[in-house]
């Protein structure tokens, strides 16, 4: 068990943090909006093909350095495509358009939500005769940027990726009856999509629980009131360091989630608790800010809400903490004691 | 970053698995995974065997009875002892005066205590709390005087856990008055339990049992030599040995050990047309634990990389806060799980439930001494605060 990041990790991080301050832009309230010169920059990183291989056009690394950059990304509140492109991009395989995601040349994202269906992996309501697909996605994420969509459907034989590159929007909705879609191959890398997406969205998470805590902490040491700092407060001051114990055990399970898809793609177990303990740890401390700074924290003009509001999307993407406890609920019998090293 | 245990580190696991469960005796073992209370010769029996294996206190250096082991390997000999049932080696011996002996005390005091306190021949026990000084542990008022080449110790201490067993006591005593602030004017000493002047007066908890005590001293003479380290540096000490530790602080593998248990306690008992464990609320327990044990066995892991060296460390108080906390959380859901059948405590002749469930009720109610003891999490979340933070009150 080794929880230390190599140089190059180390360097990696500090060219992301570069990279994505520079041209990070103001949060606001409401969806989030593509931010074409952020992703440029993200392509010039490689970190749009990080996790891939280079024989297929990635860089060779892997989930580790994805998850890198997801913390970067989240620590300032970027919103960007990032955890659906590497999705995307694991989905479409061999597929052209996959290189031309990496590249950054073309912004693809996956269709995964059926409307007012909660999350499952596979899809229901999505089908397919072979050639044309039926059903509606919704919402389609950074639809407002006209992005091309991978989606999964429901067939004879079994579960089908296609790959739509021009689709017609409405709104953040799909409708995918009449457009023009192209078979990928079957479901064999959406586990392994989901495993990656999951993680990345936890990488994020992980930024923006540090940034919540970090601006709470030095509220607490800055706002006065009765004449004193707020830190003098030792109702304050408890609740904070409960925050900060959430935050480093959602960080190792993080770490955990990387290093144990860096083994094994296709741990869903790992990644199944990875994202309960997030999520769990993102509602506290997402909380805690905006109730430790008071009013301030109400307001869009100051980050903590933003945090929040990010953490909130997070939990409620790829399947929320009540999802991922119901797979591991429904296993609990088929081992004993928990081994996590062996 | 890197998953998972190297050959050699798997091969340390399996020795130090087949150790626990072949040389510990299972009467002994089946005791703890029942949470019955331990006799004295019960914990005798099981620390005198891990030391002649030198897994008593691996933690202490080589020439005493240490091993040269990784943060890893001690992770790992925690871990198997924990889900093998086996009783810990007598913490106020192992974790506590032993490391404190062999980091500041003269090099006769080591020689005259370390060999029999790794073996347990000598029984120790904890002299810090007393009426008026709980969390505000600095406020202590027992006093020692000097007076010769002995020490007069007059004073009562409290929440003396087993001291009932014991040979001898560290004591927290008052020996400057005057000093400017609390801390400087406190020394340790050790004193032998059969010095005149010494009564230990139990104190019956919650749960019915009897494992902590009041200890008296009435114009105690103990001798010079037995103050560790120099005067009015007892404060240091206590930090040292309250702090040193965080391989050990979570126990995380009591915790496993114990919702595998609560996995087949809940198939044991009958709900509906199946069991409890059939019943989605206790799966979602037990996966929801399991979530937070994993998340805390992990920063176990993590931060273990990164201890320097004996200093106590603010990240243990993590550990301690959440360790205590999963424990409890552990307990509850076990007897829970027990229900109805928890109601009964004594286990009469004929009774058609197990051990387990009638212990379940006083095994839950005795660990909510886990947030109080080794400075309450009230306490863990100041150091927290001030310690990590810079929060200052």
């Amino acid at each position: 068990m080794d929880f230390k990041f190599t140089d190059e990790q180390d360097s990696l991080r500090e060219a992301a943090r570069d990279a994505i301050g520079r041209n990070r832009t103001e949060p606001v309230p409401g969806d989030a909006v593509h931010n074409e010169k952020m992703w440029q920059a993200l392509a010039e990183l490689g970190a749009l093909g990080l996790p891939f291989p280079e024989d297929a056009g990635g860089m060779g690394a892997g989930p580790i350095e994805a998850m890198i950059v997801a913390a970067e990304l989240g620590r300032v509140g970027a919103r960007t495509a990032y955890a659906d492109t590497l999705m995307a991009v694991t989905l479409l395989g061999q597929d052209e358009l996959a290189g031309a995601a990496m590249e950054g040349s073309r912004l693809v994202v996956p269709a995964l939500y059926e409307p007012m269906r909660a999350w499952s992996p596979e899809p229901a309501r999505v089908t397919t005769d072979g050639s044309a697909l039926e059903g509606v996605r919704e919402p389609v994420p950074f639809a407002a940027a006209a992005p091309s969509v991978v989606t999964t459907a429901r067939g004879d034989d079994g579960i089908a990726v296609y790959a739509i590159e021009s689709p017609t929007f409405d709104g953040a909705r799909l409708d995918l009856a009449g457009q023009s879609a192209r078979h990928v191959g079957g479901d064999a890398h959406l586990r392994q999509a989901l495993n990656l997406g999951t993680l990345v969205l936890a990488g994020e998470a992980l930024g923006a629980m540090e940034s919540a805590l970090g601006l709470t902490v030095e509220y607490l040491k800055s706002r006065k009131q009765f004449g004193v700092p707020l830190m003098k407060f030792q109702t304050l001051t408890q609740r904070a360091a409960d925050m900060y114990t959430s935050l480093e055990l959602a960080r190792s399970a993080i770490y955990f989630g990387a290093m144990s898809l860096a083994e094994d793609p296709e741990d869903d177990l790992t990644i199944s608790r990875m994202k309960v303990i997030t999520g769990k740890a993102g509602k506290h401390i997402g909380q805690e800010a905006i109730q430790l700074h008071g009013g301030i924290g109400m307001t869009a003009e100051y980050a903590v809400g933003h945090y929040t509001a990010r953490l909130t999307e997070i939990e409620h993407s790829l399947g929320d903490t009540r999802y991922h406890l119901g797979r591991l609920a429904a296993r609990v019998k088929d081992y004993g004691a928990l081994d996590l090293v062996g | 970053m890197e998953r998972g245990l190297s050959a050699e580190e798997a091969q340390f696991r399996q020795e130090m698995r087949e150790f626990f469960t072949t040389k510990v005796p299972q009467e002994i073992r089946d005791k703890v995974a029942a949470g019955e209370e331990l006799t004295k010769e019960d914990l005798a029996t099981s620390h005198k065997i891990l030391n002649e294996h030198g897994c008593a206190v691996p933690q202490w250096p080589v020439e005493w009875g240490g091993q040269d082991w990784s943060d890893l390997q001690r992770y790992i000999w925690l871990d198997e002892m924990q889900l093998a049932n086996v009783p810990a080696p007598l913490p106020f011996n192992a974790n506590m005066i032993g490391p404190v002996i062999a980091t500041f005390g003269s090099e006769e005091m080591k020689k005259r205590f370390l060999p029999p306190t790794a073996a347990l021949d000598i029984w120790w026990c904890q002299g810090f709390s007393e009426p008026e000084s709980g969390s505000d542990l600095a406020s202590l008022r027992t006093t020692a005087v000097r007076d010769g080449d002995e020490y007069v110790v007059n004073g009562q201490k409290t929440w003396t856990t087993l001291g009932q067993h014991a040979d001898w006591i560290f004591n927290l005593v008052r020996t400057d008055p005057n000093a400017p602030k609390q801390q400087q004017g406190i020394s340790m000493l050790l004193i032998d339990m059969k010095t005149p002047g010494v009564t230990v007066r139990p104190i019956q908890l919650i749960d019915g049992g009897h494992e902590v005590n009041e200890v008296f001293f009435e114009n105690v003479r103990v001798p010079a030599d037995q103050l560790v380290g120099e005067e009015n540096r007892g404060w240091d000490y206590a930090k040292f040995l309250l702090g040193n530790e965080r391989v050990g602080v979570a126990p995380t593998g009591w915790i496993k050990r114990k919702l595998a248990s609560a996995k087949e306690y809940a198939a044991s008992v009958a709900a509906g047309d199946g069991t409890l464990l059939d019943d989605p609320l206790v799966s979602a327990r037990i996966a929801e634990l399991e979530c937070d044990l994993a998340a805390l066995e992990l920063t176990v892991l993590r931060v273990a990389a990164n201890s320097h060296g004996g200093k106590p460390d603010p990240a243990s108080s993590i550990l301690k806060l959440r360790g205590s906390e999963l424990q409890q959380d552990v307990l509850e859901l076990i007897a829970d799980i027990a229900g109805p059948s928890s109601l009964a405590w004594s286990d009469a002749d004929g009774s058609e439930v197990p051990e387990w469930a009638h212990n379940a009720t006083p095994v839950y109610l005795n660990f909510r001494k886990a947030s109080i003891y080794g400075g309450s999490n009230e306490v863990q979340r100041g150091v927290i605060s001030s310690g990590i933070l810079g929060l200052k009150g």
